[in-house]
């Protein structure tokens, strides 16, 4: 037996099966990222809430889908929800099970991201008549996005990889579509190395759209001369983070 | 324009406001000044609501602040402030600065928003910034766009709480050169400063404060005269000296 086989490498990198992983790979991911930012977002509100009855229930939803395995969520939705009459095809499960998981970390993000607003620039909004929604929308949150768009990059990240572990319940993309062909042709080693490269372009590809991101939140930050004598310390662009925290 | 009405707040123990009562007519400029901790920033700030106080009445241009009916977002839009920090909104340019409260607060158009927020930024001499960011510019400038910032919303008066203290010596007065000019033009102004030339040649009254209450409310002319209290005179002997 080879080695490594060139031609099958070729076939399966060319491979439509394959690919129709991919892309499914990626839809899970926009979604769930998408989901879980608008739940995140309100579960980060909540949390910054002065009472209990309102802080607590979130407090305890980020404690527990950040304490527990995604593997595990996934199995209690997709196998322990029919127990209660609630029947749902694996692609439902596999996106609320990612979205419910993603939306406690995110919920962290966002809250750190809200916290950095310096409170003056809110009293400087209340001064000039702004309605605390109004606030919200134009002041707290676009200034927040400049904290929370470096680690919301290293989510996606994480997620275009993390859809995989939904092949457990029998969701098939990219990497469950992989193993289906392995157990069909043997060749491991070519199979796995073509999803590698698969995820390798998927994650390029979100590193060139969060370069142009950060790039975007900056702009107002970053001092068109580096020589400003009195501009204030923190004004400071953002350094970039490092792009794998999973 | 603004009444004081035996105004009163405490934390906990401490009197920070003690019974404070003055009124400040139309067109009046009254510098508030007084030792670090006699209450001066936390009494401006009462004024729009910034902060809140315990008992007595501030009526603010006929709307009642410790009244159930007032919205405070409606007050507040009839009331400039400018703060010591400038608080100029960091995601945003000098234009969109100025024209930001116009457009959600006032519901201007577009270019009405924006022909405002250019003659205001030529009357502080900043037109030529009006793309910048505020980071790109000095403290000085950015307190000049906060006073446009301020105008924007045609304010019946405009609060300023120690507008100069952040700044470094010489572009205090390119800050206090706009702010004369402002006095002159008929502004209502109650501004908390230790810029004593300032209070001299501009201000029609001062109001000295003292752990929390209004020690002399006198004429800037008599203030100046020798005829304050004891307590202001050793206060302004001591910014005075040096």
């Amino acid at each position: 037996m080879q080695i490594w086989n060139w031609h099958g490498f070729f076939i399966y990198l060319t491979n439509r099966y394959i690919f129709e992983g991919a892309v499914t790979t990626l839809w899970l991911t926009a979604f769930s990222i998408c989901a879980g930012f608008v739940l995140g977002g309100a579960l980060a509100l909540m949390k910054r809430s002065r009472h209990q009855i309102v802080s607590l229930p979130a407090r305890f939803y980020v404690w527990f889908f950040r304490g527990t395995p995604l593997l595990v969520q996934l199995i209690v939705i997709y196998t322990g929800l029919p127990k209660f009459g609630i029947r749902l095809d694996v692609v439902t499960c596999s996106l609320i099970g990612l979205s419910l998981n993603e939306a406690a970390y995110l919920a962290e993000i966002i809250r750190a991201g809200l916290n950095a607003v310096p409170p003056g620039q809110i009293a400087a909004a209340r001064a000039l008549g702004f309605e605390e929604r109004q606030i919200a929308w134009r002041i707290t949150f676009p200034q927040a996005m400049r904290i929370i768009v470096p680690p919301l990059g290293n989510s996606v990240n994480g997620l275009l990889k993390t859809t995989s572990v939904t092949s457990v319940i029998s969701m098939e993309e990219l990497l469950r579509r992989t193993q289906l062909l392995v157990q069909e042709h043997f060749m491991v080693l070519e199979l796995f190395s073509v999803s590698a490269l698969y995820y390798l372009a998927m994650t390029s590809a979100w590193d060139m759209v969060q370069r142009r991101l950060e790039h975007y939140v900056n702009k107002p930050y970053a001092r068109p001369t580096s020589s400003r004598a009195n501009a204030p310390a923190n004004a400071q662009a953002l350094p970039d983070i490092g792009q794998d925290a999973r | 324009m603004i009444v004081f009405d035996s105004v009163c707040k405490h934390y906990g123990t401490f009197q920070v406001l003690n019974n404070c009562s003055a009124t400040i007519n139309k067109g009046e400029i009254v510098v508030i000044c007084g030792p670090s901790g006699s209450g001066k920033s936390t009494l401006i700030k009462c004024v729009n609501g910034l902060e809140t106080f315990d008992s007595g009445q501030i009526t603010v241009d006929g709307t009642r602040l410790h009244d159930p009916a007032t919205h405070l977002p409606d007050l507040r839009r009839r009331i400039g402030m400018v703060f010591q920090g400038f608080e100029l909104f960091q995601h945003l340019t000098v234009l969109q600065n100025v024209m930001i409260a116009q457009r959600v607060v006032l519901h201007r158009n577009k270019a009405e928003a924006h022909e405002r927020a250019m003659l205001l930024l030529q009357r502080v001499g900043l037109a030529d910034h009006a793309a910048k960011y505020p980071v790109a510019l000095s403290g000085g400038q950015q307190q000049r766009v906060a006073i446009a910032r301020a105008l924007a919303i045609d304010p019946v008066a405009i609060l300023f709480d120690e507008p100069t203290s952040a700044l470094d010596p010489e572009m205090v007065a390119e800050v206090l050169a706009v702010m004369t000019e402002l006095a002159q033009a008929g502004m209502t102004m109650m501004c908390v400063t230790h810029e004593m030339g300032f209070a001299r040649q501009v201000a029609n009254r001062v109001i000295f404060m003292d752990r929390g209450e209004f020690v002399d409310d006198l004429p800037a002319a008599d203030f100046f005269d020798g005829r304050c209290s004891d307590r202001a005179g050793t206060f302004l002997k001591r910014i005075l000296s040096h």
